[in-house]
């Protein structure tokens, strides 16, 4: 069974395609925001995955090497700030509706 | 688990059952391929079984935490299985030899993240009534059914990805020109005899130039920051500033309104 022995760069893409959909099934099936949000973190981390493989593969010998490992430490300082702004969201939310049932904040849309 | 309804764990096995189904009998076409292309190439990132063993455990518990997570209700369960997965994802970036990216992740993504998440829970602490926005066990169904489908186009096209190089044999290096002076025989002369490797880089720093070579390895705080710090500066300071706003943003959006303050500190005096 080679293809479970030698690894190619394509074991860690396709590993990354089922963290994706994964992570699209907790943002669309679930109803609660925190579960949502949790989910968008997944997301960000299958691409950071994805990212940090081709970076692997494909890498020559020169300073290039390095733009896939930046440009994931990049995604995760957003992904930080995105958590940080989108929890103080979800509490306000609680804090006037006492629920942070995504399916029930329909203001805006009524 | 003790409470788990039978036709839960139904559902689920059929529901794995038919993921199997899908990707290796539906679909034979990728399952052959990638025998086919495992085999031909010789471009493979680590030809040792043990290290394919840290691969599948990692994948699998990367992957059964993820899954972990989206169908808890109990939400502290679920941060606990998310913290479980950043664990997992952390080992993969080792795998890929992005050390440094490795403890980022442990640090920013388990540590603080994760504790922002579970002090929300503290604060909100109220069970939810309908956790899913599917209803029925056909509902959910036609869900996985669609999740599985995005999954098998996308590791369709990304099964077809070929490595153009190994990169176990010769790891990557980075390459750090300083300018010397090219008269500077002796300052040459000695560097190499400090086995530091010496190259002619005249179409990079001009006609009177040499260059140090320095090696970095692969994926270490020296060659990112290298890089973060000299070609990425812009992105890297533009970061700064998002995290500075959105600092300034969370705070300004969660804090209560004034009124409310105001209503408390009353509250608070009347009890008194």
């Amino acid at each position: 069974m080679s293809i479970f022995y030698d690894l190619t760069v394509s074991h860690f893409l396709v590993l990354a395609a089922a963290l994706f959909a994964v992570g699209i099934a907790g943002v669309l099936l679930r109803r609660n925001a925190l579960i949502v949000m949790m989910s968008i973190e997944l997301m960000l981390n299958a691409a950071n995955i994805t990212v940090l493989a081709f970076s692997r593969g494909f890498a020559g010998n020169d300073e290039a090497a390095y733009q896939g490992q930046a440009f994931a430490l990049i995604v995760i300082a957003i992904a930080a700030a995105e958590a940080a702004v989108g929890l103080a969201i979800i509490v306000t939310v609680f804090r006037t509706r006492r629920h942070s049932d995504i399916d029930r904040l329909t203001m805006l849309k009524d | 688990m003790s409470n788990l309804p039978i036709s839960k764990c139904l559902m689920w096995l059929s529901a794995s059952a038919l993921a199997l189904l899908v990707i290796v009998g539906v679909e034979p076409g990728i399952a052959f391929a990638a025998t086919e292309h495992a085999e031909t190439t010789a471009n493979t990132f680590h030809n040792s079984k043990g290290a394919a063993f840290v691969f599948w455990a990692f994948a699998f518990a990367s992957l059964g935490g993820s899954i972990f997570v989206i169908t808890r209700s109990n939400m502290v369960t679920a941060v606990m299985g998310m913290v479980g997965t950043f664990f997992a994802i952390a080992g993969l970036y080792l795998m890929l030899y992005a050390s440094f990216l490795a403890v980022m992740q442990v640090l920013v993504y388990a540590g603080a993240i994760m504790v922002l998440f579970v002090f929300v829970i503290m604060i909100l602490n109220r069970p939810e009534d309908e956790p899913w926005a599917v209803q029925g066990v056909l509902g959910k169904g036609i869900a996985a059914l669609g999740v599985l489908y995005l999954f098998k186009r996308l590791a369709g096209i990304l099964w077809e990805v070929k490595d153009t190089h190994s990169l176990v044999v010769e790891k990557a290096k980075l390459n750090v020109e300083v300018v010397l002076n090219h008269a500077d025989v002796a300052l040459v002369q000695e560097l190499q005899g400090l086995g530091i490797q010496l190259r002619d880089t005249a179409r990079v720093c001009g006609e009177s130039a040499l260059a140090i070579c320095r090696t970095y390895e692969f994926g270490t705080v020296e060659g990112v920051g290298y890089t973060l710090f000299s070609k990425y500066l812009f992105p890297f300071e533009a970061v700064s500033i998002v995290l500075l706003v959105a600092v300034v943003g969370a705070i300004a959006i969660a804090r209560p309104p004034d009124d409310e303050e105001e209503a408390d500190e009353a509250a608070t005096k009347e009890a008194s």
